[in-house]
């Protein structure tokens, strides 16, 4: 059996793998990609806790996670088309029209 | 023995294509790169015994998410489009504060997660078990996660529709 941390390990470099990408990149979508891999990570960050407790609740968290992943990739995307229609860019830097 | 050379490969292969996602300029190839991690993911699932979440996993993540994406990115026709870099100052924080996250992270697992050993016994977490649990104690967030989507849904038709009406007139 592999330990927990060895995962644990892995879903943190997952992470700051993540963080890197939405701290350096400007393409909105290459940032959002970058969120869903941190999302990742802390799926697997659940798992592992919820072997090594023998618990489900992690398992549900880890559905429930799935399914607003989901809803947010729908509505964050849809947002990316119309600003798109507006700008004519996904960068998001240019995404500044609630700018005051 | 086996099962470590299993982690270790896959694992490598999680880390990679996610490096991948972050450093290359085209985002086709971020996203395939992603399904990929996601796939990869998937087999670190069933290692944890969750195999009903590792089919949930490619099925809605690499299935349906990042199908959406790579949608998105080719109906926008991004491929083509050059990516002006983020400022020097910009980067370097990016990439140490990041490096800092990850190794405050290592130290503190290390430190207090390292756990000496696993629970005896089975872990029975078949999608029997997850349905039973699902729909005993948490059958109200399950019905708010299902409204939810509905609202998605609903906002996700508004925000895109309008753009295109507002075009067309």
């Amino acid at each position: 059996m592999i330990p927990t941390h060895y995962f644990l390990i892995l879903s943190a470099i997952l992470f700051s793998i993540g963080v890197c990408g939405v701290l350096t990149r400007k393409n909105g979508i290459t940032i959002f990609m970058s969120i869903e891999l941190m999302v990742n990570a802390v799926n697997l960050t659940f798992l592992a806790y919820a072997r090594q407790f023998h618990q489900l609740h992690g398992l549900i968290f880890v559905f429930f996670v799935m399914a607003i992943a989901a809803a947010e990739a729908a509505v964050g995307l849809a947002i990316f088309i119309s600003l798109f229609h507006h700008r004519e860019t996904i960068d998001v830097d240019e995404a500044n029209l609630m700018h005051w | 023995m086996f099962e470590f050379a299993i982690f270790f490969f896959f694992a490598a292969i999680a880390v990679i294509f996610a490096l991948v996602v972050v450093l290359h300029h085209n985002p086709v190839v971020g996203a395939l790169a992603l399904v990929a991690s996601f796939f990869a993911l998937a087999v670190m699932y069933v290692l944890l015994e969750a195999p009903f979440l590792a089919a949930l996993q490619v099925i809605v993540y690499a299935g349906a998410i990042m199908v959406l994406f790579l949608f998105v990115i080719m109906l926008l026709n991004l491929q083509h489009r050059r990516e002006e870099p983020t400022r020097p100052v910009q980067q370097f924080l990016g990439y140490t504060s990041s490096a800092a996250f990850l190794i405050g992270l290592v130290y503190y697992i290390v430190k207090y997660a390292a756990f000496e050993a696993l629970p005896n016994g089975p872990f029975n977490s078949d999608a029997r078990a997850i349905g039973i649990e699902l729909f005993q104690s948490y059958i109200f967030p399950f019905e708010m996660v299902s409204i939810l989507l509905l609202a998605a849904i609903v906002g996700a038709l508004l925000l895109s529709a309008r753009s295109v009406g507002a075009r067309a007139q």
